[in-house]
């Protein structure tokens, strides 16, 4: 009697199990589909954006070469030094900005801190770009929207205001217990001290996170860099030349390069992103501690 | 001289809430002090208050003289072991001891000497080149205390070190602490809420509760001399019976006791106290401790609900009427039946009764009114 | 006990700049500190604080000198937005006409606007600078340590650390977000728009902006309200459908019978690798009539060979498409945020649902999403506020298409900062633009305050 109720549960689970798993299989499939898609057409032949067959009927790496070598229109490798040079200062000024706010948030007790934290909160609240054309102007009151000054421009748009977006590291450095930072002040040191000797060596994994979040969000932002380059082609990042292709006058020549394009720079972006993944999911619950 | 005043001291909260009222001790030259109490009493509070980690919000602190109420933490030439040690988790065990020597810029070699010196006292010389995490719980300990040894500070702080511990390493612990006293003569300031470590470890204890002092005084005056009813109900183990609705008389110009049913003759020490005092008849609310009590004969009776047989002695749960009692007797004396059920006369000696006035809670006899009114040291009178 | 009588309750009191208050100063303190109302830095230079009393005298000339260079005039100038316009002069030398510099009302309004802010913050410099000259005086009559300017830059270091390491990133917050965005809602009160061709010269207009959207009637107006209802749809589907999918997928990886769970996350998540726009843009191909998705069903028999699905051709399947399109894109995202909670959750709840005799449906229902709930509370409200604002998706899958009424400015899957998107660059209208971005605030405010004080992650504080 026993052996067979044991029996029909498992066989129970085993169904449950197999029908679980194709499901996920096709979930998957679903949701592998259109990467996979864009590196075939990447590698396709068959030039413009519209396609008669599904899968391509030659296969070459013109797209490629071609990304790189025919500037004349598109310069796809000065915008990617472009898009370079802005990602890393603004990733150095942002990661500054925001352990600086997130240390003094979390450690020290001052009367702005409350009205700070509620400020945060209500501009957070504020369509993002809303003040985009107030940007533009003041930029352009101070002479930073004309020539090579953009690229400072989009750097301090990207990092200005990034204290602003304090509260994971804030998360983080609140699980660090305060009692360390008293026994080194105790032993001797300065609050500066007990930044740089004691919470930031702690604070290895929130560090990663935020140098690498602030490092991807140039590379994928359009919006700010259309708005700040508008027409000057030679200063433009990444994100507006894969835009530009698309565009009616450019699609039939440069569709499968967009492709080339979105491929070559995804594959960064993705390895950092696989990296950051593990402290995307410990945030919600509490930091990881290194 | 490493001597520490504290006047008046008192810790106000931004919102008004008082966590610390009052406090007034002076700490001598290399004395060890407990301050113990219930949690929330404030003795963490007055702790951090001479470790500098808390703003005095009144009242003065001298250490070795000097007036120490702004001085920074790192000034004050203290050291302190954490209740959850604290230790930098990034650093080997070496450079954690190291740490605050190597932040005043001492030499490399007398910083080696200094470490391994501590390393070998406290037995984790070979711990030192490990991290924090791959060490058990006593061992890190020996770790905090090591780092705060190597100072060389005029005073030791210590704020629940043994909290953390199971209840056999505690007591291992415990034994350790006494014997690294004796090694690093200084003056010590540790607070736990377990009166047993404050009893065994303190040359003087300070009791605390809801941000006031209670009482100050060696282990033997605490225990023999409380001045109110916390004190004596905190003090001891088992805790003290208290019989309430009990009465002092006084016949002509002698003192009784009037508990329950039986009627003691205080003992002229007390007569002697109580006179002096001008003590009129009163409500009282005796306490007998349960080893100050004596089965076999007297005028109180209770029936034994629970007998704990713990070897040397043996522990009996009483109901006397609507009073629970607590008996311990050694069993060498047991003369009478004390199993479960059975009916026991029991009485104690006048001199072991303490009294305490109902409305006050203060004991008749001990309790210094003069000296409570001008803000000294709370200690008992004689 | 005895009370410490006031004037030793008054001191020991601490004396810093953090505890006295302006009006103290102003009232207790001596002549020199009353008259360092009017010259900054005074008080602090007669109470031996020579340094920092330099440097406020120097910040108070600073000021003087710019106001009375320009900030009078920008003032001055803002109630009209000027109104000089560009003018043709025949010069006689040069033989052409030249333009004279007329006025720029959009120039004046921010310089107005930014002396305001610079005058804002000489006030908050100036009342901490006349408390300082309190403290310097409190403390030398009683005979204290008084700082010297490099006890001061040390202290920085220290216990005013968060001076030092707060105001490069407020200086930058101030110039870059607050500056704009009060400069924006001032937009929303002027004429400041293609229309009647204020571009270069427009004036206030007080509310007559907020008016013209609300009025359903008008084509703004009706507008304003049709897309104010999608906007509030799209959010609430967009939230909704990526929690409740991305919880179900977490559940199946996160199983015990499943296996290779590291994979399965490792597909889902390999699509949110690939930069969000992207992806977008390559849907939007997709999607096209003679998109690959069209061609693969007409290739499968699915529909007519010179048919296409109008996904964004059609107004209904447009809003439908873009949520679907939006679970695929947001789900690997919710599903590593909730695969942490749900890992948390304590496995000897389940265990003891079991002994119970509770089915999977049953712990689900009563034991899982409770808990999520609660812990996920503020990130659905934060995510909900993300949806109304979200501007990748709708823009780049979409672009707001399908565009059914021509006089409109706005298509039928734009939302709210869409529309602003293109009210603002495409179509010049700034100030409608900026009251619409006023109004999306408004309700985003209202809409969290309320949410967040009455969720019950708030009312209890932490007790699960």
């Amino acid at each position: 009697m026993k052996k067979e109720t044991t029996k029909s549960a498992k066989a129970i689970r085993t169904r449950n199990n197999v029908l679980i798993h194709i499901l996920l299989a096709v979930l998957a499939f679903i949701w592998v589909f259109p990467v996979l898609w864009v590196i075939m057409t990447s590698f396709r032949a068959e030039k413009g954006s519209y396609v008669s067959t599904f899968f391509p009927k030659a296969f070459t790496l013109d797209n490629y070469i071609k990304l790189f070598t025919d500037t004349t229109i598109l310069n796809f490798p000065k915008m990617f030094m472009n898009t370079l040079v802005i990602a890393i200062f603004s990733c150095l000024l942002s990661t500054f900005f925001v352990l600086s706010a997130a240390y003094c948030l979390s450690r020290m007790r001052f009367k702005m801190r409350k009205p700070y934290m509620n400020m945060a909160m209500i501009l957070g609240l504020f369509p993002g770009f809303m003040s985009m054309v107030a940007v533009y102007f003041i930029l352009k009151a101070v002479g930073l929207t004309e020539g090579s000054l953009i690229r400072l421009a989009l750097i301090l748009c990207y990092s200005g205001g990034a204290a602003l977006g304090f509260q994971i590291a804030k998360g983080f450095f609140d699980t660090t217990p305060y009692a360390i930072d008293e026994a080194a002040m105790i032993d001797g040191c300065t609050r500066w001290q007990v930044f740089t000797k004691i919470t930031l060596p702690l604070s290895k994994p929130i560090i990663i996170y935020t140098i690498l979040t602030s490092f991807i969000s140039p590379w994928v932002d359009f919006i700010f860099a259309k708005v700040i380059c508008r027409a000057n082609a030679d200063q433009y990042t990444v994100a507006i030349g894969l835009w530009k292709m698309l565009e009616k006058e450019y699609i039939d020549n440069w569709y499968t390069c967009f492709a080339a394009g979105a491929v070559l720079i995804s594959i960064p972006i993705a390895i950092l992103f696989l990296k950051l993944q593990k402290y995307y999911v410990n945030g919600m619950t509490g930091a990881v501690k290194g | 001289m490493s001597e520490v005043v504290i006047k008046n001291m008192k810790k106000i909260y931004d919102g008004g809430v008082t966590a610390v009222h009052d406090v007034n001790l002076e700490i001598k030259d290399k004395e060890f002090i407990v301050l113990v109490g219930p949690s929330g009493c404030g003795k963490s509070t007055t702790l951090r208050m001479v470790a500098g980690l808390e703003e005095i919000s009144g009242g003065e602190l001298y250490i070795d003289g000097k007036l120490c109420n702004d001085v920074e933490p790192k000034d004050r030439d203290i050291a302190m072991v954490f209740q959850s040690y604290a230790l930098y988790p990034h650093m080997t065990v070496y450079d954690n001891m190291a740490f605050a020597l190597k932040l005043k810029k001492v030499p490399k070699d007398e910083i080696d000497k200094k470490v391994r010196e501590a390393a070998e006292i406290l037995g984790i010389t070979q711990y030192l080149e490990r991290k924090p995490k791959a060490l058990s719980g006593g061992q890190r300990q020996r770790v905090a205390i090591g780092r705060a040894m190597v100072r060389d500070p005029k005073v030791f702080l210590m704020d629940e070190p043994l909290s953390n511990l199971d209840a056999k390493l505690r007591n291992q612990m415990r034994a350790e602490i006494i014997k690294l006293r004796q090694r690093i003569n200084t003056t010590f300031m540790y607070v736990t809420h377990d009166q047993t470590e404050a009893m065994t470890l303190g040359d003087r204890i300070v009791i605390m509760k809801d941000g006031f002092v209670n009482q100050i005084g060696t282990p033997e005056e605490v225990f023999d001399k409380p001045v109110n009813l916390f004190v004596a109900g905190f003090i001891g183990m088992p805790v003290m019976n208290f019989f309430d609705g009990c009465k002092l008389l006084k016949e002509g110009d002698t003192y009784y006791a009037q508990i329950r049913n039986a009627k003691f003759k205080l003992d002229d020490f007390q007569q002697r106290a109580l006179k002096q005092n001008g003590q009129q008849p009163c409500d009282i609310v005796a306490g007998i401790r349960p080893q100050h009590i004596s089965v076999g004969e007297g005028e109180l009776e209770a029936t034994i609900e629970v007998n704990e047989m713990l070897g040397s002695e043996v522990n009996l749960h009483a109901r006397s009427d609507k009073d629970e009692v607590v008996m311990v007797i050694p069993t060498v004396d047991l003369k009478t039946d004390v199993s479960m059920g059975a009916k026991v006369k029991f009485t104690t000696q006048p001199k072991l009764i303490q009294l305490f006035d109902k409305a006050t809670g203060n004991n008749l006899i001990w309790y210094d009114k003069a000296s409570a009114e001008a803000n000294a040291p709370v200690c008992a009178k004689y | 006990m005895k009370q410490l009588s006031r004037e030793a309750e008054l001191a020991a009191r601490r004396v810093d700049v953090g505890h006295v208050t302006c009006m103290e100063a102003l009232r207790s303190g001596g002549p020199e500190t009353k008259a360092s109302a009017f010259v900054m830095g005074l008080g602090n230079i007669l109470h031996k604080q020579v340094g920092k009393g330099l440097i406020f005298l120097a910040a108070e000339v600073a000021y003087i000198a710019f106001m009375v260079l320009s900030g009078f005039h920008n003032l001055a100038m803002l109630p009209s937005l000027g109104s000089v316009e560009q003018q043709e002069v025949w010069n006689e030398e040069l033989q052409v006409f030249l333009y004279t510099k007329g006025d720029q009302s959009i120039l004046i309004l921010l310089y107005g606007v930014a002396t305001i802010l610079v005058t804002l913050m000489m006030f908050w410099i100036w009342r901490g600078t006349l408390k300082s000259a309190y403290v310097a005086e409190l403390l030398d009559k009683r005979g204290s340590h008084i700082n010297t300017l490099a006890d001061d830059l040390r202290g920085l270091l220290n216990e005013n650390l968060y001076r030092l390491l707060m105001t490069p990133p407020m200086f930058f917050i101030l110039v870059l977000t607050i500056l704009p965005l009060v400069f924006m809602i001032c937009m929303a009160f002027t004429n400041y728009s293609k229309i009647g061709d204020h571009l270069v010269l427009f004036d206030w207009v007080g509310l007559d902006n907020f008016m013209t959207l609300f009025d359903g009637s008008s084509v703004l107006g009706g507008t304003f309200w049709s897309v104010l209802g999608w906007t509030l749809v799209w959010a609430f589907f967009a939230t909704f459908t990526n929690y409740f999918f991305g919880m179900i997928l977490a559940i199946l990886i996160n199983r015990k019978g499943t296996r290779a769970k590291g994979f399965w996350r490792f597909c889902f998540v390999i699509s949110c690798a690939v930069p969000m726009f992207v992806s977008l843009l390559i849907m939007r191909t997709m999607l096209q009539p003679e998109g690959a998705v069209n061609v693969l069903l007409r290739n499968l028999g699915l529909i007519a060979s010179d048919a296409s699905l109008p996904f964004f051709t059609n107004a209904t399947w447009a809003r439908v498409t873009v949520i679907v399109i939006n679970i695929w894109v947001g789900v690997p995202y919710t599903l590593l945020q909730l695969t942490g909670v749900l890992q948390n959750i304590p496995g000897d709840l389940y265990e003891a649902a079991d002994v119970d005799g509770a089915t999977k449906v049953q712990q689900f229902f009563k034991i899982t999403l409770p808990y999520m709930f609660y812990v996920t509370t503020p990130y659905l409200i934060a995510t909900f506020t993300g949806n109304v604002n979200n501007f990748n998706v709708i823009y780049l899958l979409s672009g707001g298409d399908p565009v059914t009424n021509l006089a409109s400015t706005a298509g039928e899957t734009d939302l709210l900062v869409t529309w602003l998107y293109k009210l603002t660059i495409d179509k010049q209208y700034y100030n409608i633009g900026a009251v619409v971005g006023i109004l999306t605030f408004v309700i985003l405010a209202i809409g969290s305050l309320l949410t967040y004080r009455n969720s019950k992650s708030y009312k209890e504080e932490g007790g699960f």
